[in-house]
């Protein structure tokens, strides 16, 4: 009996804190759109919100109203909360979503079934494995990679010992991006010599450093350019740089952004870092979705762009744009 | 003396009120959660709609399935902490086995006989090697959480499609069963377990067991072997309760689950299981994981953020378990 009373106070206590405002109005219909990422505390996840809000701010300026619903799974990187997350949204019935999927097979069927509850979906980030979405909007992996080739190239003058370390193996993302820069540097640049590009950095900074320097100690002597496809494995490579004095004497392109690569570039110790752009994710994603339910037709894939930052464009208001999205602008 | 006399049905007519009241109170906890979310989202019909309801009970299924074993090892007095991880060790396995070509049920049975294997593991410890449940099923938690990952290789197993994956769909197919057949097997899996736990030999000898131990062996019961038992019972239906992870996800996934042992529990002790032992029931458990399913859906569907969904179940947790302190203090004094 007392815990009936006790679940009923706290339910009225909860109740009049007063967070819930679903006040519905007069006119045109809303659009509820639901926005589920990975997790919610990092940067990367924060940008895209920020860039979603800006989506639904500049469409209701235009007329058409959009409610947005920001909800990450509860427990991050918990496939399982994710799915529980999608499936409350369909039987909810918002008007559609737009999920960052923490697997390509595991959310499919609750996407799949969302789109049979007529609740459309946009993937953004990573992709998914199933065909009942509207679009998929992200970055270009593979073009990442054919950046970061082009300017390990150029800098090498065409020629020179190159590594590559991979990230882990069976990470979809990633793999594009090393394919992609294998691939350009055998095509344009057939001068450079790929001494090593069978090794893997894993999942942390910790084993990326390990691997760092057991790569170092073999080719240490004769390697003049490095490429790594993410932050853990750039982060890695770099303190093992560090570590052995090499820092700034190879040249060094990494992926993804952190203040200590920021720093390392005004140091001249990494020569490039080829940056996603989560922002831009976020909006096109939410954008992308009103376009398809105001019935226009869609790109089924939509890149949101990659850039080289390097020590020289550091400084430029673009790169600083993408570097800090204003996320207070947005967040709050 | 006629005092004494007319006092005895009076004392235990209101006990009889007493234990209906203490059995029915999660049950009016539930309703009352329904309704007040139902209030709360202004629209009751899609709240309470079929699509919205089957939605809740299908991601129910899995702790309540742990739930119905949980509620027997509480009940004996011990606990499992290592649930979470057995949920992923034997998804892992069932993902494994369909990927091997094996036909989908000897998958599904494998990944329950391993459940069953890890409760004779903890069973086992904890009677032959005298380590209390707490720590032996801790031991566990990480032992069976590498194993999972080891013979995964560190990856997510995914599996061909097979009737494993609509275990536990939403919208159920064939659609005549209203729910999915998770939902199903789990209902008749709690009514199972509530008739052996309540009429039953074993099940008196559980209750025995988590009262007073020492009274139990002295009245011949072989304790030792019925914890065993209960261990590797509840193993069982933790392997099952793996399985449909699997079916969930369509994939085994080593890292699924950590900190499931966690809802699990909380589900047992708001449905009135006593961690003292002795105490509790398969219909309370089964409550109390439909409040916290309910609970979730609900918060989401207000637009409350994850942070108060989980100060309102943890909140949650830590007054059932005053209310049960409450309750046992005072059936001490009385």
């Amino acid at each position: 009996m007392r815990k009936i009373i006790s679940i009923l106070t706290m339910l009225a206590a909860i109740a009049a804190l007063g967070c819930n405002g679903s006040g519905s109005k007069t006119g045109k219909k809303k659009l509820t759109i639901a926005v589920i990422p990975k997790g919610t505390s990092h940067e990367f996840w924060k940008s895209i919100h920020a860039g979603s809000i800006k989506a639904a701010r500049e469409l209701s300026a235009q007329g058409e109203e959009v409610e947005l619903i920001w909800k990450g799974p509860l427990r991050e990187d918990d496939r399982e909360q994710q799915i529980q997350v999608v499936e409350g949204f369909t039987s909810q019935g918002v008007d559609g979503m737009v999920l960052a999927p923490l697997d390509d097979r595991a959310l499919a069927r609750p996407v799949e079934e969302a789109k049979s509850a007529r609740v459309p979906t946009v993937i953004i980030d990573s992709a998914i494995q199933s065909n009942s979405i509207i679009s998929f909007v992200a970055t270009d992996n593979r073009q990442g990679g054919v950046l970061a080739a082009d300017r390990l190239g150029q800098l090498l003058g065409g020629k020179g010992k190159v590594i590559l370390l991979r990230y882990a193996e069976g990470s979809a993302s990633t793999m594009e991006r090393e394919e992609g820069f294998l691939s350009e540097i055998k095509q344009k640049f057939p001068g450079i010599e790929l001494i090593s590009t069978d090794q893997y950095a894993g999942a942390t900074r910790d084993t990326a450093k390990r691997s760092s320097e057991n790569l170092l100690n073999r080719f240490g002597d004769e390697v003049q350019g490095i490429f790594t496809p993410n932050e853990s494995s750039t982060a890695g490579m770099l303190s093992a740089l560090q570590d052995i004095g090499k820092a700034g004497k190879v040249t060094f392109v990494g992926f993804d952004t952190s203040q200590m690569f920021i720093d390392a570039l005004r140091a001249r110790q990494l020569h490039g870092i080829v940056v996603q752009n989560p922002f831009n994710m976020g909006y096109l994603g939410v954008r992308t979705l009103v376009e398809s339910l105001q019935g226009k037709t869609v790109e089924k894939r939509i890149d949101t762009g990659v850039i080289m930052i390097t020590p020289d464009n550091l400084d430029a208001a673009e790169t600083q744009a993408l570097l800090h999205p204003p996320l207070d602008q947005y967040l709050k | 003396m006629v005092a004494d006399t007319k006092s005895i049905p009076a004392i235990s007519r209101s006990n009889f009120a007493r234990t209906w009241l203490n059995r029915l109170g999660p049950l009016l906890g539930l309703m009352l959660v329904i309704a007040v979310f139902a209030i709360l989202i202004g629209t009751p019909e899609r709240y309470l709609s079929l699509k919205n309801i089957r939605t809740v009970l299908a991601q129910t299924v899995i702790v309540a399935i742990g739930a119905i074993g949980m509620t027997m090892i509480i009940i004996s007095g011990g606990i499992d902490l290592s649930v979470g991880s057995a949920i992923a060790l034997t998804g892992v396995i069932t993902a494994l086995g369909i990927n091997a070509g094996f036909s989908p049920t000897v998958a599904l049975c494998a990944g329950i006989l391993v459940g069953c294997f890890v409760g004779l593991m903890n069973g086992l410890a904890i009677t032959r090697l005298r380590v209390v449940p707490f720590i032996a099923t801790l031991g566990m938690l990480g032992v069976a959480r590498g194993v999972a990952k080891g013979i995964a290789g560190s990856q997510t197993v995914n599996m061909p499609e097979t009737w494993v994956n609509n275990l536990l769909l939403t919208v159920p197919r064939p659609a005549w069963l209203l729910v999915a057949p998770g939902v199903w097997i789990a209902i008749a899996l709690a009514v199972i377990a509530a008739i052996v736990l309540r009429n039953t030999v074993f099940g008196r000898r559980v209750f025995a067991l988590g009262s007073n131990e020492a009274a139990a062996r002295a009245c011949g019961i072989a304790t030792d072997r019925l914890k065993i038992y209960i261990y590797a019972l509840a193993g069982l239906l933790f392997g099952l309760a793996g399985v449909m992870q699997t079916s969930r996800l369509r994939q085994g996934d080593p890292t699924v689950a950590a900190g499931l042992e966690l809802d699990i529990i909380a589900a047992v002790v708001i449905g009135g299981g006593s961690l003292k032992g002795g105490e509790g029931s398969i219909f309370g458990s089964m409550i109390g994981a439909l409040i916290m399913a309910f609970l979730r859906n609900g918060c989401q569907q207000v637009g409350w953020p994850n942070y108060i969904q989980e100060i309102i179940i943890g909140a949650l947790i830590v007054i059932a378990v005053a209310v049960d302190r409450w309750r046992s203090s005072r059936g001490a004094l009385a």
